[in-house]
């Protein structure tokens, strides 16, 4: 019977294949031609005028790219939404259109050879964190279509199988071996959160496939020390240090955490405890409380009983869960107030923050990644088409699932090939600039960590410089690229460390 | 020991449960040996056993009076939580609910406030199992919906107060409830379905299903809530910390429970539903076609559910999966209460309330308190099926 | 005069017993097709151990009218069970399975004590309630449960093969399946089928209702717990996740929509819908791309309603009985005429 299904399965598939196929634009142009770009020409105009068919730009962009690799005096195409007077760029002629065109579709159902296949993993349904996952997979698609307009790697197309985990880590185990055994790919990236996570870096390990993630942030994901494995979200601990640290700074002495009781949340107030003894602080207390909690009141009464209150409060609580509570906390007057510090989840950088925290004026929020100040051409790229997607700007997991899938095509770019281990090599000496700055491992085979200890087990194969600021909202419904950052130092917007509530910077 | 004799500490723990035993297994049979009615007895000897051992056993087991008046249970159980709340300040002095006053007033005002808005939804249940003899599992989702329809509506149609979207989204509910009941449950009264207890467990459960994956594949699982009711911000009331937005929200539950136990008690409506509830094939000899009635208190329940959804939404962030937990705990109310007792709704609503908020307040480990918040409410359902499973306010089994 | 009636049941049965022949044969032999692929294998396997609940299930809510949404809780407690006492006591995977079982009968049996004498949905909340509370309990006693983090199971014994698996839950399914045709088909089953159809009137035939109705929530939960911790072994982790409503929801319409009055119709229906799942993530139709992500649910929860309230005994079921059984009523059909007309 399920084989019955399956075959019905593939006859739908090659049908999907075979009629775009035999739909094809007709041919306009016999032959190629080189052009130079005038005012007020795009892509898909040229594409329409000499190839007949407007979306048949990609195209233009792969062949003057492949033009440029021997010729300097071509243009290279990075953003095919961006092309400068004057460019000199190929048009090639309509055969030579169709068949790039056509080749990638084909390519991937067929047996593999001919597209350079990544996996890709992340929660797109409960219980997993959904909106997590979907704008991982949006950011992902989004890096393949940019690779691929700029010609590919190894003069292949890259293609994108993303799996979904449920959340579950038994499901992420059970796709990342699929993603391997079956689909082939060569490499994984992504995950969303660290359970899961920590389970698949062992099917990696299993068959020896690299496995770069990008928002997992358990330190036993880098500290396994396994070679397949790499990351580019901070580590929880480097996260902790940084808001530790801004607490010592900003002279807090006692500290309250309210936490979820999940990994994210307990790994969090851990760390928060180790490093608030390291800075001379005391935790006077830590509330674990269940995700999808509405009524914060009970716990909130016990701080309000605490004479004198807490310094500050921290937040490792997420999603609409975490918005309950800084709500309730702003409301009852607890946090943020002249007395005590309130920091918020990091997603008080969503829009949907100020609808469901309308007293969330003064709030602390961390935000890992570049602050909109050090944006580069390609944070702002994907932030357009992020916003253009979803309306708000990318948070950082989106930022880090785009940039890991273009770390993984510049390290099969610079191996020559798509097997393990060269490719584990070649991530190793990743040095490149991405939407979230330049990215590179410091301590990777060839420069061990050493063995006395002195530095943390999670900075194997761990990108040592992701930027963990924290940003802090002084207005009422104020855009998150308004607020002031005002930790680390260097990158401070509003010349302080700290707003006092009721002040304006 | 915090000033209280070690000997009273011992009694409590060790004797009361060994008494509570003996009352709540032997007077039941003493009371049935005898001939009398024996539905209150197993819940008076346990708690009486438990909080004064042979003093109140013995006594009963000679005179066997009726225990039909409600402090023959209210009694027992108020010095029983006497009796634990010493034994806990005994063994917990420190405690913040030992020692400070103002602190536990807050929990319970708190407590109470949410008890009434957890009514207003519970009640929409236990109306529906009183007149229909089902349990709705798809109670949640209408809550959910509840919440959406008001949420949608005044961000994206009209730009006013939330408290109008209490009655749309009532209304919203009760047409869709109308629609699912005429199409689903009215075949199974009309005997069409072969084991209609199975059947209406499964399709209610079946619909929740569907309504919470289409809501979740239509609006997206990005959070929502609507404005506030009032400006923002907290007062202060004696020792007491109050939301406005939350005593505007609970002050919508008063007045609908009020409005639906008018409407029951003092209306021909009312009377024919609470006929068809009682005995259909009477009510139907008088007049009352117990079909209609059938639709009409689903319909009204479904109501309930969305306007309390409605009612809640600019209190709190909503996703598509509010509904399960909220549902879950409406389940242990309308058992505590009485399974289609609507007072008793009300009351298990407070009692929950309270019981959430204390109990949170007050575990010994305040870390996992809150955790625990929804663990609370199983204990006392666990509770309340070995001493009295008709509930507070319960007819029959 | 005496008539020779053509052996009546003979050839429907053996039409049965093959036919159930080469469906195990097939199952036993079908790994020679999926060993190529250790993705197919788990699929396979998993559905194996999906249609041990639905089945379970079907036999507890279809045969003997009980409504229990613990079924996940169960699995998970014996998982747990036995998780827990390798990981602290160094037991074997064997002894912490039998704990596991044992374990999950008991916590059965006190639920089954405080529920079952009361009305159906009283086990259904208590159930809702029960699995909740305990998945919460998991998340929030981390220090001893790992959390969310899920805790790690060794494997059944060093140096598994996915093969192995594959044998060892197709025989517990097979195993399973047997025990409980047995027991529905038994006295016990007689039993419980008339307390279903008529309590009171059971009662009366002096059955002692409640005691049947515990033992045979008793023995599901045995069996759900058997598998649970069997099952995880394989996986190797459990989280608290698992025991979310939203699985056990999917438990439920596997086991409707399969039948639920038939141990087989469920078994199927679960294998079937765990894979057909499995494809119906997104599907590519004339090169269009659609995902079904939440959408497949709401799908599910359609079909669950309509076979409900239109196909009451599944959609699987109809087509075993117009296969296997409809050749065995016909005939008792005909001896019974060919009796009459003999008396006659």
């Amino acid at each position: 019977m399920s084989r019955k299904l399956m075959s019905v399965f593939l006859v739908m598939m090659m049908l999907a294949v075979l009629v775009p196929t035999a739909l094809a634009a007709p041919p306009a142009q016999e032959e190629g031609q080189d052009y130079i770009v005038v005012a007020d020409d795009w892509l898909s105009k040229l594409a329409d005028k000499y190839l007949g068919n407007p979306y048949a730009y990609p195209a233009i962009t792969h062949y003057t790219n492949q033009k440029h690799a021997e010729d300097d005096s071509y243009a290279k195409i990075t953003d095919s939404n961006l092309i400068e007077v004057g460019w000199k760029i190929y048009i090639p002629s309509a055969a030579e259109a169709k068949a790039y065109l056509e080749a990638p579709t084909v390519k991937t159902v067929a047996t593999g050879e001919d597209t350079i296949k990544i996996g890709g993993v992340g929660p797109l349904s409960a219980p997993g964190s959904v909106v997590g996952g979907i704008a991982m997979k949006f950011a992902m698609e989004l890096a393949v279509k940019d690779i691929n307009e700029a010609g590919g790697v190894l003069g292949k197309p890259v293609e994108l199988i993303f799996a979904d985990t449920e959340g579950l880590p038994e499901r992420g185990a059970a796709v990342v071996e699929r993603l391997i055994t079956e689909n082939k790919v060569v490499a994984i990236t992504g995950e969303y959160h660290s359970a899961v996570g920590l389970v698949e870096l062992e099917v990696c390990h299993k068959y020896g496939i690299p496995c770069l993630f990008s928002e997992t942030w358990s330190d036993k994901i880098t500290a396994s020390g396994y070679p397949e494995v790499f990351r580019i979200a901070p580590a929880s601990s480097m996260n902790a240090r940084a808001t530790a640290e801004w607490f010592a700074a900003v002279g807090v002495k006692h500290l309250v955490i309210i936490a979820e009781n999940t990994d994210y949340g307990i790994g969090q107030a851990e760390k928060d405890q180790k490093f608030a003894a390291e800075l001379g602080m005391t935790v006077d207390e830590t509330f674990f409380v269940e995700l999808g909690t509405e009524d914060f009141l009970p716990v909130l009464s016990r701080i309000q009983a605490m004479d004198p209150p807490p310094d500050a409060i921290r937040v490792a609580v997420t999603g609409e869960t975490s918005y309950n509570l800084e709500q309730q906390m702003a409301e009852l007057g607890i946090a943020p107030t002249e007395k005590t510090i309130g920091t918020a989840n990091q997603v008080a950088i969503q829009p949907e923050f100020w609808e469901s925290v309308p007293n969330g004026t003064y709030f602390v929020f961390p935000l890992v990644g570049l602050p909109p100040s050090l944006y580069n051409d390609i944070t702002n790229h994907v932030a357009e088409a992020y916003k253009a997607q979803f309306d708000t700007d990318p948070p950082s997991y989106a930022l880090e699932a785009y940039d890991s899938v273009r770390i993984l095509a510049d390290a099969i770019e610079r191996a020559g090939t798509t097997e393990s281990k060269a490719l584990i090599d070649a991530l190793e000496d990743t040095d490149i600039v991405l939407a979230q700055g330049r990215y590179w491992f410091k301590y990777t085979s060839k420069n061990p960590l050493p063995t006395d200890g002195s530095v943390p087990a999670y900075m194997w194969h761990q990108w040592p410089d992701p930027a963990v600021l924290l940003l802090q909202y002084f207005e009422p419904n104020q855009d998150w690229k308004e607020a002031a950052v005002i930790w680390p130092e260097v990158y401070q917007t509003h010349g302080t460390s700290y707003i006092v509530p009721g002040t304006k910077p | 020991m915090g000033g209280i004799h070690p000997v009273v500490v011992i009694w409590l723990v060790l004797a009361g449960p060994v008494w509570a035993a003996i009352g709540a297994w032997g007077l039941p049979r003493v009371y049935r040996r005898k001939g009398l009615d024996d539905s209150q007895a197993r819940l008076v000897g346990g708690l009486g056993g438990l909080t004064l051992g042979p003093l109140l056993v013995a006594p009963l087991w000679y005179f066997t009076p009726e225990l039909e008046r409600w402090y023959w249970g209210g009694g027992p159980g108020i010095l029983a939580a006497l009796e634990l709340y010493t034994l806990f300040a005994a063994l917990d002095p420190d405690n913040l609910c030992v020692t400070n006053a103002s602190y536990v007033a807050n929990q319970v005002s708190n407590g109470l406030i949410i008890g009434f808005i957890y009514a207003l939804m519970a009640v929409g249940l236990t109306l529906i199992y009183s007149v229909q003899g089902v349990i709705s599992f798809c109670h949640g989702q209408f809550y959910m919906l509840g919440g959406y329809v008001s949420y949608y509506l005044l961000q994206l149609v009209w730009d006013v107060n939330p408290i109008v979207g209490v009655p749309v989204a009532g209304l919203v509910t009760m047409l869709l409830g109308f629609v699912f009941e005429r199409l689903f449950l009215r075949p199974m009264h009309l005997g069409r379905i072969e084991r209609a207890g199975e059947y209406a467990i499964l399709i209610t459960f079946g619909f929740g299903f569907f309504l919470q994956y289409t809501v979740l594949a239509a609006v997206g699982p990005f959070s929502q809530k609507a404005d506030p009711y009032l400006g923002l911000g907290s007062f202060r009331l004696g020792p007491l910390n109050l939301i406005p937005n939350r005593l505007v929200a609970a002050a919508i539950g008063i007045v609908l429970i009020g409005a639906l136990l008018y409407i029951l008690n003092h209306t021909w409506l009312g009377r024919a539903l609470r006929a068809v509830s009682m005995d259909k094939q009477a009510a139907a000899v008088v007049g009352v076609n117990p079909l209609t009635m059938n639709t009409l208190a689903f319909g009204i329940g479904t109501m309930l559910a969305g306007m309390s959804g409605a009612a809640l939404i600019p209190v709190f962030t909503w996703v598509p999966w509010v509904g399960a937990p909220a549902a879950t705990r409406s389940y242990v109310i309308i058992v505590l209460g009485g399974m289609g007792s609507v007072p008793g709704a009300l009351l298990g609503g407070l009692i929950i309330g309270l019981v959430e908020a204390l109990g949170a307040g007050c575990y010994p480990d305040p870390s996992k308190g809150a955790a625990y918040k929804t663990a609370f409410g199983l204990v006392i359902f666990a509770m309340m099926l070995l001493l009295r499973p008709t509930g507070l306010f319960g007819r029959e089994l | 005069m005496k008539h020779r009636i053509d052996s009546p049941l003979t050839s429907s049965r053996y039409y049965r017993w093959v036919a159930a022949g080469v469906l195990i044969a097939s199952l036993l032999l079908a790994p020679i097709y999926l060993n190529r692929s250790p993705y197919q294998m788990e699929v396979v396997t998993g559905a194996f151990f999906y249609a041990i609940l639905a089945s379970s299930w079907a036999l507890l809510a279809g045969v003997a009218g009980q409504f229990s949404f613990a079924h996940m809780a169960l699995t998970g407690l014996g998982a747990y069970t036995t998780g827990l006492l390798g990981r602290d006591l160094g037991t074997s995977p064997l002894t912490g399975i039998i704990a596991g079982t044992l374990l999950a009968g008991l916590v059965g049996l006190i639920i089954g004590l405080l529920c079952l004498r009361l009305r159906a949905a009283y086990l259904a909340l208590f159930t809702i309630a029960f699995s909740e509370i305990f998945r919460i309990a998991l998340l929030t006693e981390f220090q001893y449960t790992e959390g969310s983090n899920g805790l790690q199971l060794a494997p059944l014994y060093e140096g598994i093969t996915p093969l192995a698996e594959y044998y060892i839950t197709l025989g517990l399914l097979l195993g399973t399946m047997a025990l409980m045709y047995w027991l529905a088909s038994s006295r016990f089953g007689l039993f419980v089928r008339a307390m279903r159809e008529d309590e009171e009137a059971a009662a009366a035939m002096g059955v002692n209702v409640v005691r049947y109705k515990v033992l045979i929530f008793v023995i599901t939960s045995m069996i759900v717990g058997l598998a649970g911790s069997v099952f995880y072994h394989q996986v190797g982790i459990i989280t608290p996740n698992t025991m979310e409503i939203l699985q056990m929801s999917l438990v439920i319409a596997m086991a409707v929509i399969g039948g639920m009055e038939s141990l087989l119709g469920a078994a199927i229906g679960a294998f079937l819908s765990r894979v057909s799942l499995e494809l119906l993530r997104e599907i590519n139709i004339m090169g269009v791309h659609i995902e079904f992500g939440a959408w497949r649910y709401a799908a599910f929860g359609l079909l669950l309603m309509f076979t409900l309230r239109f196909a009451q005994n599944g959609l699987l079921y109809p087509i075993i009985d117009w296969l296997f059984l409809r050749r065995a009523r016909q005939e008792a059909v005909a001896k019974r005429k060919q009796a009459a007309e003999v008396e006659s």
